[in-house]
């Protein structure tokens, strides 16, 4: 129980054996992928490529086509749930989760027996880097539905072997009543929800550095590790350690947290990664900024080669808490499509201009006004209505539009009508991003 | 580690022997699913497996 490391094998393996280790797995995986997969026989098809012709880490990157999010969607809307992306028969299919849609359509995410186990296994990691053990236990102060974050968080205490409490269906007050009367060690929960049930408990007179819990971990958002402000907040407010892993949905839990605070390890266990310019589609060098790719080995159900995160990042090669794991400094330093979380929602800068777009009252002078509103980012629209449309109508349009965001991303966004030509007129690339978060919660790119 | 790795194989081929024409179906489930874990150990060792413990 005194171990560093959950596995130090292979968290500390040399970078040469790693990338062996990657190339035959890789190989296995474009194999595995071409033969039970339409969708990429298709796609290797379609590029003139064999799965045999993948004979280097530099031929995977280079040959073999990128995959998007929105291909999987369009895949799975022309014959649901998962159409042609589905690689195992759909009886092996033991959970269904999904994406929130806040790009649009959710994007299904079947997984077999053993993606489950390998999923949740992801989080232990950086869990354990942190000093949590067997013997804690685990407060969820969430719903679950369908998001695999949730899920996954569940799968990784089974893993571990920790006492499981679900917070499901509480509200803040139930879960800081529950967490007193429990006496859990480790709250899992969005950063931002962490900050506000210790704001909450303060408003009931009790004071959670004071409480049980020893650890918080968090995912879903800019956490601890992104953002130094973050994590003075929440162990000031907890008392306790707090963490955070890297994960996307439809991946892993892929990139568990650095004990030295500032930045996660790639899991190479689980993925392959590597840096591209979003430009010319070069990979990028170490310590330059680009776009991460990756590949999972534990999506057996539903394989990801060579997948667009559009989460930009530096990698480093070396850390001082001894993994050889690529870490990526500082999580995540931005994204190639704007995107910022709303009260544990993601939302699309593109997604919400679609909708804007699609309301025939708005003109196209807008600005996405992001502040930060007791603990939480939080967006308002501004926006010109056309000049044909009477003022006594711009509460009413306001609503609908602010409707229509919530019914399609599903978060309730503040809008507000402003007077035709008020709003600034840009020369060259329009600004529609007015950032008025302090600088130490935004991520690094945004700031 | 190379000992440790040569009986989990060994674990493993003892798992395939007892699970052959296994008529309970709790049993069988229990032995696929040891196997999984056992083929998760080799993985996150480094060793060469496929891709899920079926595959061979």
């Amino acid at each position: 129980m005194n171990a560093k490391f959950w596995n130090q094998h292979t968290e500390t393996m040399p970078r040469a054996k790693l990338d062996a280790l990657h190339l035959h797995r890789l190989q296995a995986l474009c194999h595995y992928a071409y033969e039970r997969s339409a969708f990429y026989r298709r796609k290797f098809d379609d590029a003139k490529l064999k799965p045999a012709d993948i004979r280097t880490l530099e031929d995977f990157k280079r040959k073999l086509p990128l995959t998007d999010k929105s291909e999987f969607i369009d895949q799975q809307l022309s014959n649901p749930p998962y159409g042609p992306t589905l690689a195992l028969p759909e009886d092996l299919v033991v959970h269904h989760c999904e994406t929130s849609g806040t790009t649009g359509k959710p994007l299904g995410i079947p997984y077999s027996m053993y993606d489950t186990l390998r999923y949740g296994e992801s989080w232990v990691y950086g869990m354990w880097a942190l000093g949590i053990r067997p013997s804690d236990s685990f407060y969820f102060a969430f719903g679950w539905g369908n998001f695999a974050g949730f899920w996954s968080t569940y799968w990784a205490a089974r893993r571990l072997g920790c006492k499981v409490i679900s917070g499901g269906g509480l509200d803040t007050k139930g879960h800081i009543n529950a967490i007193m009367r429990l006496k859990p060690t480790v709250l899992i929960s969005t950063p931002t929800f962490a900050l506000r049930m210790a704001a909450v408990a303060a408003e009931m007179g009790i004071d959670m550095s004071k409480s049980s819990i020893r650890f918080t971990y968090h995912a879903g958002e800019p956490g601890p590790t992104a953002l130094p402000a973050m994590r003075e907040q929440i162990e000031k407010a907890w008392g306790a350690k707090a963490g955070e892993l890297l994960g996307i949905a439809e991946i892993d839990a892929f990139a568990p947290g650095c004990p030295e605070g500032d930045g996660v390890h790639v899991n190479e266990m689980n993925v392959f990664t590597w840096s591209m310019d979003a430009e010319s589609g070069n990979e990028v060098a170490e310590g330059e900024i680009g776009e991460n790719i990756i590949t999972s080995y534990v999506n057996s159900a539903q394989p990801l080669l060579n997948y667009r995160s559009h989460d930009l990042v530096r990698r480093r090669a070396s850390c001082a808490c001894g993994r050889t794991w690529t870490k990526l400094e500082g999580a995540v330093l931005g994204r190639t499509d704007f995107m910022v979380t709303v009260r544990g929602t993601n939302v699309y800068q593109t997604a919400v201009e679609n909708l804007i777009g699609e309301m025939p009252e708005v003109s196209n002078s807008y600005e996405l006004v992001l502040t930060r509103e007791e603990d939480n980012d939080a967006m308002t629209v501004k926006f010109e209505p056309k000049k044909s449309v009477p003022a006594d109508m711009w509460w009413e349009i306001s609503k609908r539009l602010s409707d229509k965001i919530h019914q399609g991303l599903h978060v309730r966004l503040r809008c507000e009508a402003v007077a035709p030509d008020t709003l600034p007129r840009y020369e060259l690339k329009t600004k529609r991003i007015i950032d008025q978060r302090p600088k130490e919660f935004r991520r690094a790119l945004d700031r | 580690m190379e000992e440790r790795i040569r009986k989990i194989r060994q674990a493993r081929a003892l798992l395939a022997e007892a699970m052959q024409g296994c008529e309970l179906p709790q049993i069988e489930a229990r032995l696929r699913n040891a196997d999984m874990e056992l083929h998760w150990a080799l993985w996150n060792l480094g060793e060469p497996v496929p891709l899920r413990p079926e595959l061979g």
